[in-house]
């Protein structure tokens, strides 16, 4: 009888918990994402877990949901409750969810507490060192054949970043899909593309060690590491900016003391030298963003990619 | 520095007392979550990695190599003991080696494995060490063209997998093609049958192998009568070692399954599952008897556990010199490797030969001490079969929900496992072989990717498998494969009709 009491007091106080914010968290915390173990979220994921987890004296716990791109992970969140205790790690493909998928059973936008973006990341352009010695070259002659394009999927921002590249210059690509980065990046060195679009971890190695050149880096400034590669805007795309990230999100309707809560201790915990060191290995720089700001980007990358996908002729699912 | 220098550095640092401790921790491990049907070393490595992040790289590397290999052993328990796959490459383990276990031939079964394993690996090793660079620049030759040639031919290769009818095997074969067909097509990103949103990317494969395999056993099971497994558990660890005359015996087709593994493992993408079941294929056709696979015959678990062993260390190989993961256990220790500062690819061997040579020694040492653990842990893994069935079955079906659950933490799996656990039993009870489901499963998406992927780069030329000249061998032994029956069938024919002349 007094454990059943106990245990009602307890269930009581955890529904409760929303509303006494200042006691959050009372009870673990999942983050969940959607991904398999050891991309970039889960790793991310469970750095970031560490110091909110010292902070705020409660275990977060990741939990991968993986499938459909990450929809099947960004579906559970967004029909969670909004109480704290279940967060979501997301990644730069949440916009593109946005924009490609027609049936989702949320809005990419409107259905997320935007807490905090973690980090932001841009694109290579790359290619073999004995074919193109620049992105001018390589788009001549795009324009005047077809450039066989590798990335990592349809429907992935290296593949949406190649098309946006197409469709600014006016060159042509056939675009070869791959699973992943390193089967585009096999594909390269094998020459059975010319051309690929990756995210640095997968191509920096290997362009250090002189197997590849990266011709380009798909944001508005160089790479921290490779200061002598020129960003695509100052080539042939003027204005060109594209990249993707990792944030913290949670469902819709988050109370407004609990986000300041999590935004506040982890951005505390991103701008530690260790973690910051750590995820630059991964070649994510920390680039924590305020709620709103957050948001603006995640809404403003939608409209482009809806955008690229219209005028690339990429069926919508 | 020389390969003798490389070698000796790297048993200097595997043997160090530290080094061996994590290499101790990550097999036991390893095979700790491998004898947990559907808990897999992808689930404990990105359990272990933020722990890596305070180890230093060469004892985190040693502790994940273990994990990773650890695993494939407890894989080959649990598929032998009970024919639960815990992993795609231990499905094949189940064909000979639970029906040894059947037979009361458990404690055998476990040791053979384990010896072909430490074989399986040592091979392995010794082709990594000998040919790492040159092997993954040939691998870097195979194109979409290559790849799918290759595959035609493993395939056609491997359709002797079944006894019995030819065409109930092709009808199984189509089946798991038409299985694999669900999810998201690769081409265009269009959804294929997916009814329900966590099918996106196809049913989970660890759920279709267990829900075939392993609960449909369960499922037979009962009908049955209990006679079975009455191993003798007297005599010590000794009576399980195989005699002299079986070791002789065995060493050809361990070989060959270490060599066939080699091959597959230094492939990125293609992988120890293929090796397993090429080579359980080949000592098939190969064998005087080949009515006798399927009951329990030594072959058949020698070489594919072999084979696996090696696949699982030269897919390092890709990873080590190219920087290319081979598989997504290999993208989590890069990702380990990073973390720690250090960049995968060619320069890791002179960079940081401690570890690179390091890594490689623990391979040997690390499957050396998995014998060693498993020789007295034989007995007790015996003992489970001793356990009546009202209490081992409701048990190993609760941990099966729970291992197919944590895999993706979908409930959807677990419906999966069931629901083709309970087509398993009927199949079987119909006398339908069940291996060429997941053989087509596998196969024939990647057949698809390859196919269309050749297509789209050559204007759909089909020609282009014939004139590459890697990909025109591989056509060539399809075809060669394709007439080789024929010809004993004519022959036996025409000796037919002298006879009564």
């Amino acid at each position: 009888m007094k454990k059943t009491f106990a245990a009602a007091v307890l269930a009581l106080g955890s529904l409760m918990g929303p509303a006494i914010a200042a006691d959050y968290p009372t009870q673990p915390v999942r983050i969940i994402h959607g991904f398999g173990p050891g991309g970039n979220a889960d790793t991310v994921a469970r750095m970031l877990a560490e110091p909110l987890t010292e902070a705020l004296g409660q275990p977060f716990v990741v939990e991968p949901k993986p499938g459909a791109g990450g929809n099947v992970a960004s579906d559970f969140v967004a029909h969670a409750d909004p109480d704290g205790y279940t967060l979501q790690l997301m990644v730069g493909g949440h916009s593109v969810s946005g924009a490609l998928y027609q049936n989702l059973s949320f809005d990419a936008v409107e259905d997320f507490t935007f807490i905090t973006r973690i980090t932001s990341f841009p694109f290579f352009i790359a290619v073999r060192p004995d074919t193109y010695a620049t992105i001018e070259e390589l788009i001549a002659a795009g324009k005047e054949g077809r450039v066989k394009f590798g990335s990592a999927g349809v429907g992935t921002t290296q593949h949406l970043t190649g098309e946006l590249l197409a469709k600014e210059t006016g060159a042509k690509m056939l675009h070869i899909p791959y699973k992943g980065d390193a089967g585009a990046v096999t594909a390269l060195l094998g020459g059975e593309v010319d051309m690929i679009v990756s995210a640095g971890t997968s191509v920096l190695s290997q362009a250090r060690s002189g197997d590849l050149k990266l011709l380009a880096v798909s944001w508005d400034r160089p790479w921290p590491t490779t200061p002598d590669v020129p960003t695509v805007g100052d080539t042939v795309a003027p204005g060109f900016n594209v990249f993707s990230w990792l944030g913290l999100g949670a469902p819709a309707g988050l109370p407004e003391e609990i986000t300041t809560v999590l935004h506040d201790t982890a951005v505390g915990g991103l701008e530690t030298p260790e973690l910051t060191g750590k995820l630059e290995a991964l070649g994510l720089l920390v680039s924590p963003q305020t709620p709103q700001e957050f948001h603006d980007m995640v809404a403003d990358q939608v409209a482009t990619w809806n955008e690229v996908i219209d005028s690339a002729g990429i069926q919508r699912r | 520095m020389t390969l003798f220098d490389g070698l000796s550095l790297g048993f200097q640092t595997a043997l160090a007392w530290h080094n061996l401790l994590y290499a101790l921790i990550g097999v036991l491990l390893g095979q700790a979550v491998g004898v947990l049907p559907g808990v897999g070393a992808m689930t404990a490595i990105s359990l272990l990695l933020p722990i890596t992040f305070y180890l230093d790289p060469t004892q985190s590397m040693i502790m994940l190599a273990g994990i990773y290999y650890g695993s494939q052993y407890g894989g080959s328990i649990a598929s032998i003991l009970l024919s639960l796959p815990g992993t795609p490459s231990s499905v094949v383990t189940c064909f000979e080696g639970h029906p040894m276990a059947k037979a009361g031939r458990a404690g055998q079964a476990l040791m053979l494995a384990a010896l072909a394993s430490l074989f399986g690996s040592i091979v392995g090793v010794a082709i990594l060490v000998l040919g790492a660079i040159p092997l993954a620049h040939l691998a870097l030759k195979f194109g979409a063209a290559e790849y799918f040639s290759l595959i035609v031919m493993g395939m056609i290769g491997a359709s002797v997998v079944a006894n019995g009818a030819m065409h109930r095997a092709i009808a199984m074969l189509a089946f798991g093609i038409l299985l694999g067909m669900i999810g998201t097509d690769i081409n265009t990103g269009q959804y294929r049958y997916v009814v329900i949103p966590e099918l996106a990317d196809g049913i989970s494969l660890v759920a279709l192998a267990i829900g075939l395999f392993g609960v449909a056993e369960i499922m037979c099971t009962p009908g049955q009568s209990r006679g079975g497994p009455t191993t003798a558990l007297g005599r010590g660890w000794r009576q399980f070692l195989p005699e002299r005359a079986m070791l002789g015996r065995l060493l050809p087709p361990a070989t060959r399954g270490a060599g066939l593994g080699s091959a597959f493992g230094t492939l990125p993408g293609t992988g120890a599952a293929i090796a397993s079941f090429v080579a359980y294929a080949l000592e098939k056709r190969l064998s005087s008897e080949p009515g006798s696979f399927g009951k329990g015959r030594e072959e058949g678990l020698v070489a594919p556990e072999s084979a696996n062993n090696a696949a699982a260390i030269t897919g390092f190989i890709p990873t080590l010199t190219l920087g290319i993961p081979g598989d997504a256990v290999m993208a989590l220790m890069l990702g380990a490797l990073i973390i720690n500062g250090i960049v995968p690819g060619p320069a890791v061997m002179t960079d940081h030969p401690t570890l690179f040579w390091g890594v490689i020694a623990s391979f040997v040492v690390g499957n050396v001490l998995l014998l060693l653990i498993n020789i007295p842990l034989i007995r007790l893994w015996v003992r489970l079969l001793s356990i009546p069935y009202w209490l081992l079955f409701p048990s190993i079906l609760a941990f099966v929900s729970v291992g197919v659950y944590s895999f993706r933490n979908s409930v959807i799996d677990v419906w999966t496992a069931l629901a083709f656990g309970i087509l398993g039993a009927i199949l079987k009870r119909a006398d339908y072989p069940l291996p060429p489901i997941l053989l087509g499963f596998i196969l024939g998406p990647m057949l698809e990717e390859y196919l269309r992927r050749a297509m789209l780069l050559n204007d759909g030329d089909i020609t282009v498998f014939f004139t590459r000249p890697l990909s025109a061998v591989f056509m060539a032994g399809s075809l060669l494969l394709l007439v080789l029956p024929l010809f004993g069938v004519l022959r036996r024919r025409i000796r037919g009709a002298r006879k009564p002349a």
